[in-house]
């Protein structure tokens, strides 16, 4: 309340700022995830929070938002100091989050949740009526229609990140933190909520806002704050720079060039072949993948392709069709999961988090779970050698730090999904499923996790990708199926695949017309 | 930036472009939507199977309702304490032993009414110490509370030199057995306060409602400021409580209190929680469930014991229901059987050596 608040630095738009984070600094164990780090927000600023996998953006938006203390800095809103580690008293300053990972209960109804934590009340009693008015009313401001009865827990992924929006404009902030909120969005979905932050925006509330995607900063932000390793780079207007410019601030170093290059295919045999899978949400698709040949699974969120390469696999019962995987003149029927990964299927699904990994068991343990067999003499695990081979794998996919022994846990989401990935390199698949390899992962990461797919395609091995980052089933894939409604809508090869004509299978519009519209778009409940 | 750029009304328009949410529907689409919202339909399905199976086979069970409904009161009073905390993810497994503990502290007192106040306040003391360990200590809620389970039992055993204790005032004691209204007894009067209060603390309250947020995303409460560590405690008050009371009816009753009390009732309890629809990991659940729970659960006891069929197997006959409510869920017959059809193509196709 003292202090007086000196006039920020940076009086390019000649406001003051809302919420002024002065030389932030935070560590967890002995890594410094904040390193005195400065940001201000102006009223009606859309500013963008960029930066690799664990360069600090999330500590720092919790920072703000009161749910960790800073080590040392301090928040001003105002011009008047916050309470480090009250989320609370950030709320009350108007400082509203609207998490990546959503934080909402599930068996809760709408209504409930967007007004959840200030829930109105009446000597105690829940003051349902006013509930619904206040829900109602954040849900109109952002132009979103759902029943305010509906528990949350039957609605879509999409539909639960908007109601988390409503929730954080329900509490009428003047700073709105978004942390990836268009990560699980259709194209269409991601449109119409960038054009809803412009119009949150255009009424004098301070965004800010955190991506991987590049593209979306660019067409909504006004200025950008570039974190790299827990510091600071820059922050910079959009105007005046670039997205390569932006890229390599992140990643402090120039990305080799990889995007848009493609390898020569050169397919050989058909290895895996799946004929008339129907399972729920699968309606009879048939598909052949041959050696060294990368095949992309492209469509909308919900459209059937996770359920299709679970059918495949048979992680997920089929109710009809066949797969067979063929090599060394053998044929293996395919009929349950565990025949699969015994016949050298390796599979990366969608949530590694709860389906890839073992969070608390140490990189060593997760790689070496599938591989047991060959790393044991009868039935005692020797662990030198284990050790030895984990390392190597670990070099392989280039997993940063390239300690075996930590806990997965503590690695950042691109490295943990390496992890995943040497995981199965380790057992030589001559089928590997990938199912969203890059979803929430950085830049570079990314690039790295790309290299290593085509070098599997380059080895001969028989490579089955889901994608919903058209960019990147475009770069990786030499044939891509577009999938709709549990079914194959089109296939198109490297030559004529290009996001147009993707999207227009995938949406079920005629070609030409499809990019960028926000007119349909087909969400599963 | 933006604040500069002034554009001519092109404010909120509400977009409806985003066909997100789902239309009404009519009337039928509301019904089906309404059900499928509601945890308690298995419940449902299940209490009405029971029934009707019961007024075939052994129709005693509900022509004599007063004591079947005494038997759902004992399950189900303990259930729905339960409830509580099982709501919020947690485990309560000391309710039998708070159950014996509370009658025994009860009975040792001269006055009836100090013992009743002494016992319903120790109940809530165990509460206390339970949520201590849970939320403040950080210990599992399972360990915590088993760690209760042994203490009070012992405790039990030592208060009443391990000989049940006859309550002070037994005529009034006695009185307390008879049906108060119409064939309702103060345990079954008792029951449905409690269920009552509980129903609305949790449906129509912002504490009892905020359970749910702790048990069903408890980053989320703690994010949304909630005070989950007051609900937590409160949970684990109302349980110990609820236990304490079942404690205190059960030695009025009997006019004794016997510090082997209760034994079966942690099982139960639990039973008819898990029959209801209230899920073990929290956040799911109603105590309009436990209270069917307890119901389907009371009957069953009920007639089977009329029926003259012996504890065990009436035990191999209640676990089979138990595990038939959790499987019977329509995701996990649609997933059976599914395995199933797979299971069997695989069969009757001869494979290629592989």
């Amino acid at each position: 309340m003292s202090e007086q608040p000196t006039v920020a630095s940076d009086a390019g738009v000649g406001t003051r700022p809302v919420v002024d984070a002065r030389n932030i600094s935070k560590a967890f164990g002995g890594v410094q995830a904040v390193d005195d780090v400065s940001l201000a927000v102006v009223p009606g600023e859309i500013h963008a929070v960029v930066g690799e996998n664990g360069a600090g953006k999330s500590t720092l938006m919790r920072t703000l938002s009161g749910i960790i203390a800073p080590d040392s800095g301090q928040v001003l809103v105002d011009g008047v100091a916050l309470q480090p580690g009250d989320t609370r008293a950030a709320l009350a300053a108007g400082i509203s989050l609207v998490h990546q990972e959503l934080s909402l209960v599930p068996e809760m109804t709408v209504a409930e949740n967007i007004v959840l934590g200030s829930t109105p009340t009446n000597g105690g009693f829940i003051d349902r009526r006013e509930q619904r008015r206040i829900a109602a009313e954040a849900l109109e401001e952002i132009g979103v229609t759902v029943d305010l009865d509906e528990l949350i827990s039957r609605l879509s992924m999409a539909l639960r990140q908007f109601v988390e929006i409503a929730r954080a404009v329900a509490r009428k902030p003047r700073v709105l933190i978004l942390d990836e909120p268009t990560a699980t969005l259709t194209p269409a979905e991601t449109d119409y909520l960038l054009d809803m932050l412009q119009r949150l925006a255009d009424r004098g509330l301070a965004i800010l806002y955190i991506s991987h995607r590049i593209p979306e900063i660019f067409r909504i932000g006004d200025r950008i704050t570039v974190l790299r390793d827990g510091q600071h780079v820059d922050t910079v207007d959009v105007a005046d720079t670039d997205p390569d410019a932006v890229v390599r601030m992140m990643v402090g170093r120039e990305l080799e060039a990889t995007l848009g290059e493609h390898r020569e295919a050169d397919p050989g045999e058909v290895i895996v072949s799946a004929k008339g899978i129907r399972a729920p949400g699968v309606n009879g698709i048939d598909l052949e993948v041959r050696a060294g040949e990368i095949v992309g699974l492209g469509g909308l969120v919900g459209a059937g392709r996770t359920e299709l390469v679970r059918a495949i696999l048979g992680a997920d019962p089929r109710t009809d069709g066949e797969v067979t995987l063929t090599y060394d003149g053998v044929t293996h029927r395919i009929n349950s999961y565990g025949a699969a990964i015994r016949a050298g299927f390796g599979y990366i699904p969608e949530e590694r988090r709860t389906d890839g990994l073992a969070l608390t068991m140490s990189v060593t343990d997760n790689i070496t779970l599938p591989n047991r067999r060959h790393l044991s003499r009868g039935t005692i695990l020797e662990r030198a050698r284990i050790k030895r081979f984990a390392a190597q794998l670990a070099d392989v996919v280039g997993l940063r730090p390239p300690d075996v022994s930590r806990e997965v846990g503590q690695f950042s989401g691109g490295n943990q999904q390496k992890v995943v990935l040497a995981k199965w390199l380790g057992r030589e698949p001559v089928a590997i499923v990938l199912d969203e390899p890059t979803r929430g992962v950085d830049v570079g990461a990314k690039a790295e996790i790309h290299r290593l797919v085509r070098e599997l395609a380059d080895d001969g091995k028989a490579v089955l990708v889901v994608s919903s980052d058209l960019p990147e089933l475009l770069e990786l894939s030499d044939t891509i199926h577009v999938v709709r409604d549990g079914r194959i809508m089109g296939t198109l090869d490297r030559a004529e695949a290009n996001e147009a004509a993707v999207m227009a299978l995938a949406s079920g519009q005629t070609a030409g017309t499809s990019a960028g519209s926000d007119t349909t778009s087909e969400v599963d409940a | 930036m933006s604040q500069t750029t002034s554009e001519p009304t092109t404010e909120p328009e509400p977009q409806q472009g985003l066909a997100l949410g789902a239309a009404p529907g009519d009337l039928l689409q509301r019904l089906r939507t309404a059900v499928a919202r509601r945890t308690e339909g298995r419940a449902v399905a299940l209490l009405t199977l029971v029934v009707i199976t019961v007024a075939i086979v052994e129709p005693r069970a509900l022509t004599s309702y007063p004591v079947t409904l005494g038997r759902i009161a004992l399950i189900g009073l303990v259930a729905l304490g339960l409830t509580a905390v099982i709501l919020m993810g947690e485990l309560d497994l000391g309710v039998a032993s708070t159950l014996a503990v509370s009658g025994v502290v009860m009975a040792s007192f001269e006055s009836l009414t100090v013992g009743i106040i002494v016992a319903l306040l120790g109940g809530l003391l165990i509460g206390v110490v339970n949520a201590f360990f849970v939320v403040i200590v950080g210990i599992n809620s399972f360990i915590a509370t088993l760690g209760m389970l042994f203490f009070l039992r012992g405790a039990a055993f030592v208060i009443s030199g391990e000989q049940p204790v006859r309550v002070a005032n037994a005529d009034t004691a006695l009185q307390f057995g008879r049906p108060l209204v119409g064939p309702l007894t103060p345990r079954i009067l008792i029951f449905i306060v409690v269920f009552i209060a509980l129903h609305v603390f949790v449906t129509r309250m912002r504490v009892g409602r905020e359970f749910y947020a702790v048990g069903g995303n408890r980053e989320a409460a703690y994010d949304a400021g909630i005070p989950v560590v007051r609900r937590v405690f409160t949970g684990f008050m109302i349980s110990g409580f609820v236990s304490a009371l079942a404690g205190v009816i059960n030695a009025m009753e009997r006019t004794a209190a016997d510090p082997t009390a209760g034994g079966t009732v942690l099982l139960a309890s639990f039973a008819a929680a898990i029959i209801g629809g209230v899920l073990l990991n929290g956040g799911r659940g109603s105590i309009v469930g436990a209270l069917l729970g307890a119901a389907t659960l009371g009957i069953l006891q009920v007639s089977l014991t009329l029926s003259g069929v012996q504890v065990d197997v009436q035990n191999i006959i209640i676990g089979s229901v138990l595990l038939l409510a959790v499987i019977s869920d329509p995701a996990s017959v649609r997933r059976v059987m599914a395995r199933a059809s797979t299971f069997l193509s695989e069969r009757s196709k001869p494979q290629p050596a592989g």
